[in-house]
């Protein structure tokens, strides 16, 4: 059999112009999916409420038709150890209507082990798995899904993404109280592929086995390793290991899935399809994750920032169009600001005024605060754009007055949308008939400090490699990009930037809308998420 | 005045409580700054550079399957060792009918632009 290559040449770069193309058709078509698409979903959304009172809680959507009660205490600290694992698994069976088609579903709790290839026990996986009835298992696509950190759990994706309930959050606005309602999904991708919510070593209620500990899978590599043990024993026992496979990543999850994509290539698994949501493909390239003051150029940042100033109605050079604003800023990010940035890096030399004058116009920020610092870090830029108010991380949208409740934690919209999510899963594990003492870790703050961040020879990892290395082995892998505008951590124009390496032939698109990092909490957003996701899956799976 | 303000806000972050959670979080320091000392000898990599540090991480699974440290896998040892995409494609990668593929057979397979010319 001939090794099918590609034919059209990938090693050179993309050129910008190419970027902005692909975003504007992007958006044209995204926009006339929003025109018929907006009332329908809102009709969905309405229904959807009434049919659940409106209120908040587990609603699970059927009885459990197997209850588990795990009696396992699962802990997240580096030194924790399972000795036991439980593989039994609570189930439950609900339906979801989506364009008039009932769905029947099945959701799955419980933990599987991942297993070395000596097939001892390494750690025991937390999951929940929705699966649809009757399905062929052949061609019934599969995906994972992983949020990121290191340390966060998968529940953000679990509640609020594309299962068949979904959270209502109501962002940018905050009145949303909690309990948030746990509504139907009217965007829910159950429809498309079954769907398996996975929590990393150490987060959710994932611990490792003995005579391992949590902190043996607490790196950018031994991380991806389990958790390909896991994808590829889930598959086999759940007999799917011919089925389409995506994986799902979201946030440091995009570092994780690129990485995991190779080891599964590398295995022989093939993976059909790889999303990608508000990417970090390069700890060396993103000036958000370095502590202190920047000594990354922050160019990338520049197009974010002035989808922010244009929210907020501050960017002077801003016209009705996000869209095109953004081309151009973009456009300038690349030919001025970025050249301006190094400059002031290597020798503190400003450019000439008329340049910080461009950058005050296209986002609102003040001269002053350019001056100050020029390479400007989303920390500054957050805490300066509006006196007296800190601006989201994961959204700039939402804001807090200094020192009110909003700003404790520094981040207005973390603050405001987690208590709902720690909230819903505590309540939809035991309705889904899984019931367990310990308490289900979303964010863990101990793997960070304690991570293996060496990949690839180099001290903090860049994945783009095992993207290309993945690309190589499978010429029919697809990777599908999407993100928000108004995301301040990982911003939507670096993200372009990483990809653009791999060269202009290679196999991916790339989708952003208005939003945060979880863009899918934006409720004008999710729709063109789910339109985009169900082209991608086609496409990738090679369904007319 | 305008310092003031960064100065200022500079203040609030600080006096923020306990560090707030991140993701993707900010890795430690030690390895922030061996990041930055490598990022002026080593720039993000594209075309054949990209394609070396892609061919790597194949080259370190090839390194890990070859337990016996013969530069060459059999299709056994490659599914054994847990590169089963060799073992899957394993008749086109060995077009000299050997039984044995080196690494750089792997590479000039996938049309890496680092494989070295064809030996017979």
């Amino acid at each position: 059999m001939r090794h099918n290559r590609r034919t059209t040449p990938r090693r050179r770069r993309v050129r910008p112009a190419r970027l902005r193309t692909l975003r504007k058709e992007s958006m044209s078509t995204i926009q006339s999916v929003l025109r018929d698409t907006r009332h329908v979903a809102a009709l969905a959304l309405l229904a959807a409420v009434a049919a659940c009172g409106g209120s908040g809680g587990a609603d699970s959507g059927g009885p459990p038709t197997s209850q588990y009660l795990d009696s396992n205490t699962y802990s997240g600290a580096a030194t924790a150890s399972l000795a036991s694992p439980n593989e039994t698994t609570a189930t439950s069976h609900a339906s979801l209507t989506l364009n008039g088609t009932a769905i029947a579903y099945t959701a799955t709790v419980g933990h599987l082990s991942a297993l070395d290839s000596t097939q001892s026990p390494e750690a025991s996986i937390f999951y929940v798995a929705y699966t649809a009835d009757g399905a062929a298992a052949a061609t019934r696509p599969v995906t994972f899904f992983f949020n990121g950190g290191p340390g966060s759990a998968t529940a953000y994706l679990h509640l609020g993404s594309f299962a068949p309930k979904r959270l209502v959050t109501g962002i940018p606005a905050t009145t949303q109280t909690v309990p948030f309602p746990y509504v139907d999904n009217s965007d829910s991708l159950i429809d498309t592929s079954d769907l398996v919510f996975v929590d990393a070593v150490g987060t959710g209620l994932s611990e490792a086995i003995a005579p391992h500990t949590n902190q043996t899978y607490w790196g950018v590599d031994v991380d991806a390793a389990v958790l390909r043990d896991f994808v590829q024993r889930w598959l086999a026992v759940n007999g799917r290991t011919a089925s389409p496979l995506f994986l799902y990543g979201e946030s440091y999850g995009t570092a994780r899935v690129p990485v995991l994509t190779r080891l599964l290539e590398t295995a022989g698994q093939r993976v059909n399809g790889v999303v990608e949501l508000s990417s970090i493909l390069d700890y060396n390239s993103n000036c958000s994750v370095e502590g202190g003051k920047p000594t990354i150029n922050c160019a990338g940042f520049l197009p974010s920032y002035a989808a922010v100033g244009e929210y907020y109605h501050l960017a002077t050079g801003a016209t009705s169009d996000l869209d095109a604003d953004l081309a151009s800023v973009r456009s300038y990010a690349d030919s001025t600001y970025e050249p301006d940035a190094a400059t002031w890096l290597a020798s503190g030399t400003l450019p000439a005024a008329g340049h910080v004058a461009a950058l005050v116009a296209f986002t609102g920020l003040p001269t002053a605060i350019w001056d100050e610092q020029f390479d400007m870090d989303y920390d500054t830029f957050r805490h300066n754009l509006i006196a007296g108010t800190t601006l989201g991380v994961y959204d700039g949208r939402m804001s807090a007055t200094v020192g009110s409740a909003l700003d404790a934690d520094d981040d207005p919209s973390n603050t405001f949308v987690d208590p709902g999510f720690v909230a819903e899963i505590k309540a939809l594990l035991p309705a889904l008939g899984y019931t367990n003492p310990s308490t289900y870790i979303l964010t863990n703050n101990a793997t960070i400090a304690d991570w293996t961040f060496t990949h690839g020879g180099r001290a903090l990892p860049d994945v783009v490699p095992d993207l290309s290395a993945a690309f190589s082995l499978d010429p029919s892998l697809k990777v599908l990009f999407l993100g928000g505008d108004h995301d301040l951590i990982t911003p939507f124009h670096q993200t372009e930037l990483d990809v653009a390496r791999l060269g202009t032939g290679a196999p991916v698109a790339l989708y952003f809308h208005p939003g945060g990092h979880m863009t899918y909490l934006d409720d004008g957003s999710r729709p063109l998420m789910k339109a985009e996701l169900a082209a991608f899956y086609a496409s990738a799976t090679g369904a007319p | 005045m305008r310092n003031v303000l960064v100065l200022s806000a500079l203040v609030a972050a600080a006096a923020a409580q306990a560090t707030p959670f991140l993701d993707p979080g900010k890795p430690p320091a030690a390895a922030q700054q061996a990041a930055q000392a490598e990022s002026r000898t080593r720039p993000a990599s594209v075309g054949a550079t990209l394609d070396s540090d892609a061919m790597a991480h194949l080259r370190a699974s090839f390194d890990a399957a070859d337990t016996a440290h013969r530069g060459s896998l059999s299709r056994e040892e490659a599914q054994a060792g847990g590169f089963g995409w060799i073992a899957n494609h394993f008749d086109a990668i060995d077009t000299r009918h050997t039984g044995r593929v080196s690494f750089d057979d792997v590479k000039r397979y996938l049309g890496s632009p680092s494989a070295g010319a064809a030996t017979k």
